[in-house]
């Protein structure tokens, strides 16, 4: 058995730790400050449960430890939890995503230029953390899978309370009309 | 209370963390700790150890609050352009998580129902003060946690559990209704009764 493993069930964690360029790192910060947190351009990915940015400007040095470790530059780090595969998963991202991915990764030391498509692929699998331990609590469901079970509970919860003390024979039509496919 | 964080402040959401780690109900942890050098062997072991175990995982499902929670090891930092690769004096720890419901309550259940664990996890960390009492967990965490920039949940208004629930629920409406063009009045009432019944707690 290998001593890390990125996947669960049908589920994928990918961590990415890249250089962010020392003049770029505050047009990086705006412009992740600056996209929408209602409605985020990481919906456009419908394969990815949850994913976040993070600006890491250096490792945080506990006064314990024989002498402080210092990153060579501030660090940005992309982590998604998605469906399917790795090239997948990248593929989506390089079309779906590909001027904030531009934007974004084009701040970063050694990425390619423009920051896109195959190169963009290379670049991040190249600085990919391999995980040591991914746990989830619901390993075999796509994130299409929980989005429809959560309507359908939804709605089961709604026509539950409609239909209290509704006529046999209409409570099996409005049923089969309110659940059709 | 505001916490400031890398030379910045971050205005506290309800959760009890910086508004940027939340989306909807999720919320994003991000923590990098410093390793010693015999973390190195036993952190993948323990690792190994929990991915073979059958049941090992059965106290994360019990916090029934985590969506999803990883742990990496990292040694190296490849080279980039003109960056060297940097092999680190220290391996650092990385590990996220994906939750619902309050910061500070997250960390309680996991010092409190995972106090052993908790030891596998950081016990290699420099500064890890143990899981209990929970108050000097918490502030370790926080001094070593990082803020998100950009948080994205693609089910935002849904906890682990209604999630759970959800997955579980689901399936019996979609049985039903096949079952239902073919069952009498009595017959589905009966069945609908029943889905109620035995579906209570995921409604």
């Amino acid at each position: 058995m290998p001593l890390t493993s990125n996947t669960v069930g049908g589920m994928y964690a990918l961590t990415v730790f890249t250089p962010i360029m020392g003049d770029r790192i505050d047009d990086l910060r705006a412009f992740l400050g600056r996209l929408p947190a209602q409605s985020s351009p990481l919906q456009r990915l419908g394969m990815v449960h949850f994913a976040r940015w993070v600006v890491v400007p250096d490792f945080v040095s506990d006064p314990r430890q024989p002498s402080p470790e210092h990153l060579p530059s501030p660090y940005l780090l992309f982590s998604a939890t998605f469906d399917g595969s790795l090239d997948a998963f990248l593929d989506e991202l390089c079309d779906k995503l590909a001027s904030e991915a531009e934007t974004i990764w084009g701040c970063c030391e050694g990425a390619p230029v423009p920051a896109r498509g195959v190169a963009l692929q290379a670049y991040l699998k190249h600085n990919q953390i391999q995980t040591g331990l991914f746990f989830a609590a619901y390993p075999d469901a796509s994130v299409t899978t929980v989005k429809r079970a959560l309507g359908t509970r939804e709605k089961a919860i709604a026509f539950a309370a409609r239909v209290q003390g509704m006529e046999l024979l209409a409570l099996r039509e409005a049923f089969i009309q309110e659940f059709a496919p | 209370m505001l916490r400031v964080k890398a030379g910045r402040t971050a205005s506290l959401a309800a959760s009890g963390t910086s508004v940027r780690n939340v989306d909807g109900e999720a919320v994003a942890l991000t923590v990098f700790s410093t390793v010693k050098r015999w973390g190195l062997l036993e952190l993948p072991l323990f690792f190994l150890f929990i991915r073979r175990g059958k049941n090992s995982l059965r106290t994360l499902k019990q916090l029934s609050f985590i969506h999803a929670a990883r742990w990496s090891l990292v040694r190296r930092l490849p080279a980039n352009g003109a960056q060297p690769e940097v092999r680190l004096r220290f391996p650092h720890l990385y590990f996220e998580s994906n939750f619902n419901g309050g910061w500070e309550e997250y960390i309680d259940a996991f010092s409190y129902v995972l106090t052993l664990g908790m030891w596998g996890f950081w016990g290699s960390s420099y500064g890890f003060p143990n899981a209990l009492p929970s108050g000097p967990f918490k502030q370790y965490i926080r001094d070593n946690e990082f803020d998100a920039s950009h948080y994205y949940a693609a089910y935002p208004e849904a906890t682990t559990t209604v999630v759970l629930s959800a997955l579980e629920i689901a399936p019996k409406v979609e049985a039903l209704w096949d079952q239902a063009h073919s069952m009498s009045a009595e017959q589905f009432h009966a069945a609908w009764q029943a889905l109620l019944t035995d579906g209570q707690s995921c409604l």
